[in-house]
């Protein structure tokens, strides 16, 4: 499947600014069965100095900054993705979770990728009761796909989906006294049970494709951008779950990049000298250009 | 001692230390260069020391060596503290601290390349990966990014305290910007001071070749410019607990002191935002914590740092000292790995060993840690700001099982450290020399020729007998020390110091424009806090005389001279709106809140609160005997509260007498001992702004109004004393108290330094000799506001002002004249601040984007 996303944020400010810096994490980057066939970054002011690099975690930013007066700031991020189906996974046949647990602490090249997602975070502080709530699906012996499965399931049907609830700044442990976040406190929760019990799971930041109800057109800007999560099996790598659609992500699920938790990987930040009262607004559109 | 063997990823440690006498090798017998030093304190007596003592209290605090911050809402100011009984550390024992210092250094510098580089310690399973990347030191952002320089660690800094066979000991380890080099000098130009014979006797080691390093150590990792970089002191404000050394560093060594808005990156580039226009910056010398230096990558809750700066370090067109990301190798679980990694990079043995540290990330050092937890230090492996260090032995069994909880739920977050028993050293204390532990932070810099520690450091000493703790954040008390030298040696040093010193291009850098903002308001503050304590001098003096006589007219005039206060110091209601009638019939209270209530906006003490935080965030601009004064006055109006009183004035005049001394003293010093730059300059403008506008506030509230002739020559000669005009007025003008005179005295001439038509004149020369972005010919906004209000003033004529009586009864075109001034006046201030002082647009994050989805 080859995609076409189009990914715009837009800033106003009551005041013109006469600086700011940014780094945008827009462009996805090529991973297992994605590959990012095109990608452009378009900014309107245009900007005086742009580049791009790759950060620690491997991901594509692009940081550019604006250094004439300017009251609107719009950034276009368009790229053109191709995403192959997930291979099937046979659960069940894998290695036990405790085993796994020990094989990350095997000073080798697999350790030191995985190790570093085994610890805290910046959002994610694992604790004794995430450690409580995994407990359940983390039988002793029990296949790591498979409990991770399980508590994907799990977080799914306990908490309520409730974009009205949380905000940027709501601490995980609201998230989770409530039972009710987006996608991204969904991600969180289910990374911080991961590793409370030993294990390394990483955040992942993309999009997912909509699909309009039936005999419907699709709206335009309708798609958003989404986020998951990752766990680590040694002698395969990083498996995707979506916990906020109780899925294995597929065909449909984008990925632009990953990192410990959303702080890592956040798509578009920034720091303007000035500028008053900012409004935000951003439209995403995840378009089929097959054929 | 019990050591284990060198396996890779083992930890290593060395215990049993008990507790030491620096002065004593046996029982029995004091070290020959101690028996000197006894010998000399024992020829000073308890009565010489108490006396060194004192004076170097008094030097230390005149010279303003603070710890904490300056402005303490409780007023409590913590000088630094000074023992005059230094440590001495003989010239063979120092050659092997040196040498095992500069092998740390070369250590730590080679450990964070290697983190922020290839990392083949961790690849190579030298150090476990949680211990650097459970830190919260080790910054992501700063990986890959090429250190400037073979030594990008430029200072380094490490506690030592020595263990029970005599021999040194590292306790840790400061690395990202390492405290205290300042203080040390600052001690010895003091000991220098108050024992001078001493200091010859001895042959210490001289300090200033390190500042030497250090300021060619920058330049060695300058980008550009390494004959000549564009430095700058990068500190988060007055308000950090070490400023005083931030501003005492950035003048001792000619860097200017910038905050981070005074700075901002353009084009991958930093600059500094200075009165001349944005001047490239090549290195910083920072005293800003790693996660605060750059908003946009590190901390975004922080507003302290510049954003884009690491994407400028990145490029490599700015070089930051130490480099961002070096608060990684304070962490004390690195310790028990050092002895390996020494092995490994340098092929050689640690040769300062650190204290035993059991990192609890590895089973059978956290096992070690949980059985022995009551006789061990726990420490977290980042510091906190209030939980670095728990002493196992003072806790009980609840205390030592929700410890253990904490350990065994993150081992890897923890280590135990053995609780040192450090020597002790001679110390005075109440004019007896007893033993105090002690602990001695070092500094290393990496010179041109490699790393070179200061001959000496910072001694601390604990409070009380008994205590081991030794911290300067409970304000202990410091200790020079001196390294012993041979003659040879301190006359090679004088020798260096002589070549060096030759240049003769200025050290100064450009004035930040936020500096240049305090100056002005230094000027505007000291000018205020003049003219009010004049004005409340003048209404003491007269409210003494209205008691003794009661005559109507003194009623009246008080009246007008009391509403001038208010006016002036713009304290209302006050004497002039609401409760106004009540106030004037009692004034006393309202005078004494202004006089003496530092929490009443306008008062004296508020204004001069206000100079002295000013006056502390431009630190590093004032000579010694301009900072003494503003000292002085704030302990002069502290004082005043004590014996102030309501009931007589005579201790409130003689308080206003010292205050205006000193406040003129202030003026005069830095009139005759600043350059006079843009930044005095400035100050200079604040001044006579400030002067112009508290003296037309006087006159439109006393003279504009037509009074009868008794009440009128009584108010002039009231605002003739509160204008220190009254001697000049007597000789020009003899018994005439006419208000023409007044008005052609105070108003219109041009070389009477009270006079309004003075201060314009001062102005408009001031402002046309500040620096312009677009020098052409055409006048600035400023340069236009002046001309015409000195102008207007130039084209009046006494008598014209005076001749007509408007309906409210006042004199109109005095007024007209006066309140238009007024108004320039402010416009000026305005358009100063726009053109000279825009840092005032602060950075702020931008609205994070988040997470939506659809199912």
């Amino acid at each position: 499947m080859i995609y076409r996303i189009i990914h715009r944020t837009e800033y106003l400010y009551s005041e013109a600014s006469g600086l700011c810096h940014n780094e945008a994490r827009l462009r996805p980057r090529d991973c297992g069965r994605q590959r990012c066939l095109k990608s452009r970054l378009e900014v309107d002011p245009y900007p005086v100095d742009m580049s791009d690099r790759l950060d620690f975690f491997g991901n594509h930013v692009t940081y550019f900054t604006l250094q004439q007066p300017h009251a609107e700031l719009t950034v276009t991020a368009t790229s053109e993705i191709e995403v192959k189906p997930q291979e099937d996974l046979l659960l069940a046949t894998d290695l036990p979770w405790e085993r796994v647990i020990e094989r990350l602490h095997h000073s080798d090249p697999e350790g030191y990728e995985a190790l570093p997602f085994v610890l805290d975070s910046p959002i994610i502080v694992a604790d004794g009761e995430m450690a409580d709530y995994a407990s359940d699906s983390f039988a002793l012996g029990r296949p790591l796909l498979e409990a991770v499965q399980d508590l994907n399931a799990r977080i799914y049907s306990d908490f309520t989906y409730d974009p009205g609830f949380t905000t940027i700044a709501t601490p995980l442990s609201e998230v989770i006294a409530h039972r009710r976040g987006v996608c991204q406190d969904f991600a969180h929760f289910a990374i911080g049970c991961l590793r409370a019990q030993g294990l390394a799971a990483r955040y992942v930041s993309g999009y997912l494709e909509t699909v309009p109800p039936p005999g419907k057109e699709k709206m335009v800007g309708a798609d958003a951008s989404h986020a998951w999560f990752s766990v680590f099996l040694p002698g395969r790598g990083w498996v995707d779950f979506d916990p906020t659609n109780n899925q294995m992500p597929g065909e449909r699920h984008i990925t632009i990049g990953w990192g410990r938790d959303f702080v890592d990987v956040t798509p578009f930040k920034g720091v303007a000298l000035g500028g008053g009262k900012q409004k935000l607004k951003v439209a995403v559109d995840v378009q089929h250009c097959d054929g | 001692m019990t050591t284990r063997s060198n396996r890779v990823g083992v930890q290593h440690y060395a215990t049993r230390l008990g507790s030491y006498d620096e002065m004593q090798v046996g029982p029995e017998d004091a070290l020959p260069h101690w028996q000197k030093l006894l010998a000399a304190l024992v020829r000073l007596g308890p009565k010489g020391l108490e006396r060194c003592h004192r004076e170097a209290g008094r030097l230390l605090r005149e010279n303003g060596v603070t710890y904490n911050t300056y402005d303490d809402p409780q007023g409590v100011l913590r000088p630094w503290q000074l023992d005059p009984v230094p440590l001495l550390v003989s010239r063979d024992e120092w050659q092997q601290i040196e040498a095992g210092l500069t092998q740390r250094a070369e250590l730590l510098n080679l450990i964070l390349a290697d983190l922020y580089g290839e990392q083949k310690l961790l690849r190579q399973g030298l150090l476990p990966l949680e211990l650097i990347y459970a830190h919260a030191g080790f910054q992501r952002a700063a990986v890959g990014a090429r250190f400037p320089g073979e030594r990008p660690l430029v200072l380094y800094a490490a506690n030592l305290a020595r263990g029970p066979e005599g021999r040194m000991w590292v306790v840790d380890d400061r690395t990202q910007a390492p405290s205290g080099a300042g203080y040390a000098l600052e001690n010895r130009t003091v000991m220098t001071r108050i024992l001078p014979g001493l200091m010859r006797e001895f042959q210490a080691h001289r300090l200033g070749g390190f500042f030497r390093s250090l300021r060619s150590g920058l330049a060695q990792i300058a980008p550009h410019n390494r004959d000549d970089p564009r430095v700058v002191v990068l500190t988060s404000g007055p308000l950090n607990e070490t400023y005083f050394e931030h501003a005492y560093l950035a003048s001792f060594l000619g860097y200017p002191l910038a905050q981070g808005d005074d700075l901002l990156v353009r084009d991958g580039r930093v600059w500094l935002k200075s009165l001349e226009g944005l001047q490239q910056i090549d290195v910083i010398l920072r005293r800003l914590d790693d996660a605060y230096c750059d908003p946009l990558e590190l901390r975004s809750d922080s507003l302290l740092g510049v954003p884009g700066l690491m994407e400028a370090a990145r490029r490599g067109h700015v070089a930051i000292a130490n480099p961002v990301g070096s608060s990684i190798l304070e962490n004390p679980a690195l310790l028990p790995f050092l002895p390996g990694i020494s092995r490994q990079l340098l092929g050689e043995e640690l040769r300062l060993p650190s204290v035993a540290t059991w990192w609890c990330g590895q089973p059978h050092e956290r096992d070690f840690v949980l059985e022995n937890l009551d006789k061990l230090v726990i420490k977290p492996i980042h510091r906190t700001p209030r939980r670095y260090a728990i002493f196992g032995s003072t806790l009980d069994k609840r205390g030592l099982e929700l410890w253990r909880a904490h350990i065994r739920a993150k081992p890897h977050m923890y280590v135990g450290q053995e609780e040192v028993g450090f020597s002790t050293i001679p110390s005075l204390d109440e004019g007896e020399i007893v033993s105090r532990h002690a602990i001695l932070r070092t500094f290393v810099v990496a010179g041109e020729q490699g790393y070179r520690a200061m001959p000496g450091g910072l001694a601390r000493i604990a409070p009380r007998q008994d205590d081991l703790s030794v911290s300067e954040h409970e304000g202990g008390v410091s200790k020079d020390t001196w390294v012993l030298a041979t003659p040879e040696e301190v006359r090679e040093s004088r020798f260096a110091a002589a070549g060096q010193g030759g240049a003769a291009r200025p050290l100064t850098g450009p004035l930040p424009s936020r500096a240049a903002d305090n100056l002005f308001w230094v000027g505007r503050y000291a000018e205020r806090a003049e003219g009010t304590a004049r004005l409340i001098r003048t209404l003491l003096a007269k409210l003494g005389e209205e008691l003794e006589f009661d005559a109507p007219t003194d009623t009246v005039v008080l009246n007008a001279l009391l509403q001038g206060l208010t006016h002036m110091t713009c304290t209302y209601p006050g004497f002039v709106g609401k409760g106004g009638a009540g106030r004037l019939a009692k004034p006393q209270g309202e005078i004494m809140s202004l006089l003496l209530n530092p929490q009443k906006v306008g008062s004296l003490p508020d204004t001069l609160q206000a100079f002295g935080r000013s006056a502390f965030t431009v630190r590093d601009l004032w000579s010694s005997d301009a900072w003494h004064v503003v000292d002085d006055i704030q302990q002069e109006w502290r004082q005043a509260r004590g014996y102030c009183q309501i009931e007589s004035s005579g201790p409130c005049q003689d308080y206003l007498d010292q205050l205006l001394i000193r406040l003129v003293a202030f003026s005069g010093l830095t009139s005759e001992s600043m350059a006079h730059d843009p930044g005095w300059l400035l100050l200079e403008i604040g001044r006579r702004l400030e002067r112009g506008l508290t003296t037309i506030s006087l006159l439109r509230a006393t003279v504009v109004a037509a009074w009868h002739d008794a009440a009128a020559a009584q108010i002039i000669e009231a605002v003739l004393a509160s204008t220190e005009s009254l001697m000049t007025f007597r000789r020009r003008y003899r018994s005439s108290h006419t208000l023409e005179a007044l008005i052609e005295l105070l108003v219109l001439d041009e070389k009477h330094p009270r006079a309004l038509a003075y201060q314009l004149r001062k102005l408009r020369n001031h402002i046309n000799a500040l620096p312009q972005s677009d020098a052409g010919a055409r006048l600035s906004p400023s340069g236009k506001i002046i001309l015409d209000a000195y102008t207007m003033v130039q084209l009046s004529d006494s008598e014209k002002l005076v001749v007509h009586v408007d309906e409210d009864g006042d004199y109109a075109a005095l007024e007209r004249l006066l309140s238009t001034v007024w108004e320039r006046l402010f416009q000026l201030s305005e358009a100063l601040t726009q053109t000279y002082f825009s840092h005032a647009q602060g950075p702020r994050q931008m609205a994070p984007t988040r997470r939506e989805e659809e199912l």
